[in-house]
């Protein structure tokens, strides 16, 4: 019986973490797809399912191990590393802004809500009063948290990339590219997908995070050259 | 797996001198002395493989040490052709630097070129300090595109890690194209480009240049933004600049280019006035 009411509990927590009502600013960015359109790289809705699969993929690749890894290990010490080497891992410097404002969102709205865990609001204190110390990446915080509400290292990566597929979809929507019944559907359609790309990038060593889709970058650090745009990212 | 490359360069009479150059078979260092303006204090190094490409199975370490005050240059003589793997082999190049104080070296190479079925992996270390000063070009092409080859090589993974004191990371790069982990094939992410690229400076004496190269690319891709949409395609050449660092001290180009040739151009025109600490203009 009280094994059930843990795992009940874990649920409903899973659900908030993942609920696009948590205020975390995700819908603020849109995975370099308005750059993407507006340099004819996705042209319209046929394209937005390659798009999608490949933004999955460059996440998947390069940023799942931040994720396993702050699941791994939850003291200051190993997030700062993780932190500092995520740093300097993203190059993009459009990706590296939208993660570290999605990183400190999650953490602060992490921190108020599941008040009832000390460690959280301890490493965001430590984090806070080490002036520059922590550049606050999102992906390592997001397994930092999985870890300590208790949530196991596949369901972390698993609902890292199904984030990612719900704000670049959302994205998608807001730009006029999918209608939001045809966004659900595409949803659906590449879950499979996406659920093969947690496989082939779960659990690996920082030391293999690497870019599989070079254009995609390209493409992403050209938003801020954008004459109008909608989204940060 | 055994160095087949050293180079140290060291000021010997106030000159920056070559005073170890070493290489062995896949691969072949030589150090012209009159590639630019003698005016100008920098040692050249040419890589040259044997047969013009690296065979499967090669695997070729170098090591180059730019010592406190010097400069260098290392470049090639044409592309680097990667020959199909047999039995699954994979060729390798590492090259290992350090650059000391008040150094500078450019790494200036002409592009890699996997053949169809190739097995490539690609490692860069730089070990520099803070006023260190570096140029990094590091391309490479979809293969034989004029003979319709396309994205047809097994595996390309390119790395470069900058670390500052030895072990701070500052700049952390890796691209894997996987044909058998690709979701529909590399040729499909690529849309129709043939040509991925990327120049990385940092460094004091880079300062300059690195604010006009980010003034030149932002012009031309917002002309591209400017234009409407409905007339528009994709441009030929795609760019964007990312700085990175503490202070953004460092700038990385990221390009991607229908020709190999519009690669070259772009090159040419960005790093012209690295001449003045090289000698030569790159890429004429």
């Amino acid at each position: 019986m009280v094994g059930f009411e843990v795992d009940s509990h874990l649920q409903w927590s899973q659900w908030q973490l993942l609920d696009s009502i948590l205020p975390t600013g995700g819908f603020a960015h849109s995975y370099g797809l308005e750059a993407s359109i507006q340099t004819r790289i996705v042209t319209g809705p046929e394209d937005l399912k390659l798009y999608v699969i490949h933004v999955l993929d460059n996440i998947g690749s390069l940023l799942l191990p931040f994720v396993h890894n702050a699941h791994k290990s939850l003291d200051f010490e190993s997030w700062s590393k993780l932190d500092r080497w995520l740093e300097a891992t993203m190059t993009n410097e459009i990706s590296r802004k939208a993660s570290t404002s999605q990183g400190s969102a999650l953490l602060r709205v992490a921190t108020s809500v599941f008040a009832e865990v000390p460690h959280l609001k301890q490493l965001r204190d430590i984090a806070l009063s080490s002036s520059g110390a922590i550049s606050f990446h999102h992906a390592p915080i997001f397994g930092l948290l999985c870890g300590i509400l208790g949530f196991d290292a596949c369901f972390s990566q698993r609902a890292y990339m199904f984030m990612a597929m719900r704000d670049v979809l959302s994205a998608s929507t807001r730009l006029n590219l999918i209608g939001p019944l045809g966004a659900a559907k595409l949803q659906h359609q590449i879950a499979p997908i996406a659920e093969q790309m947690v496989m082939k990038w779960m659990d690996r060593p920082i030391e293999e995070a690497c870019q599989t889709i070079p254009l995609l970058d390209t493409v992403q650090g050209c938003h801020a050259y954008l004459f109008s745009r909608l989204f940060c990212s | 797996m055994g160095t087949t490359g050293i180079v140290v360069v060291q000021k010997v009479g106030g000159k920056s001198t070559a005073t170890r150059c070493f290489s062995t078979y896949p691969l072949k260092l030589i150090i012209p002395t009159k590639v630019g303006s003698s005016k100008i204090d920098v040692v050249w190094i040419y890589s040259l493989s044997y047969g013009g490409g690296v065979v499967s199975g090669d695997c070729i370490s170098c090591s180059i040490n730019v010592e406190d005050d010097c400069s260098a240059a290392f470049t090639t003589q044409a592309s680097t052709k990667v020959y199909k793997s047999i039995g699954s082999k994979i060729s390798g190049q590492i090259l290992e630097v350090k650059i000391g104080k008040n150094a500078f070296l450019a790494v200036i190479p002409d592009p890699v070129t996997c053949f169809a079925a190739a097995r490539y992996h690609q490692k860069q270390v730089f070990k520099i300090e803070p006023d260190s000063n570096l140029v990094v070009v590091d391309w490479f092409t979809s293969g034989r595109h004029e003979n319709g080859e396309k994205w047809n090589f097994e595996v390309y993974k390119s790395t470069n890690h900058i670390f500052l004191n030895d072990e701070q990371p500052l700049f952390l790069d890796s691209v894997l194209l996987d044909q058998t982990l690709a979701v529909g094939g590399i040729a499909e992410s690529m849309c129709n480009y043939q040509v991925i690229g990327m120049l990385i400076f940092f460094g004091p004496k880079l300062k300059c240049i690195q604010s006009l190269v980010q003034d030149k690319v932002k012009k031309m891709m917002t002309a591209y933004y400017l234009t409407p949409a409905r007339a528009k395609i994709s441009p030929s050449l795609i760019a964007s600049c990312n700085a990175f660092g503490l202070k953004e001290t460092g700038l990385v180009v990221r390009i991607a280019a229908v020709t190999t040739e519009s690669v070259y151009d772009f090159l040419r025109e960005q790093l012209a006035s690295i001449e003045s600490l090289i000698g030569a203009a790159p890429y004429c």
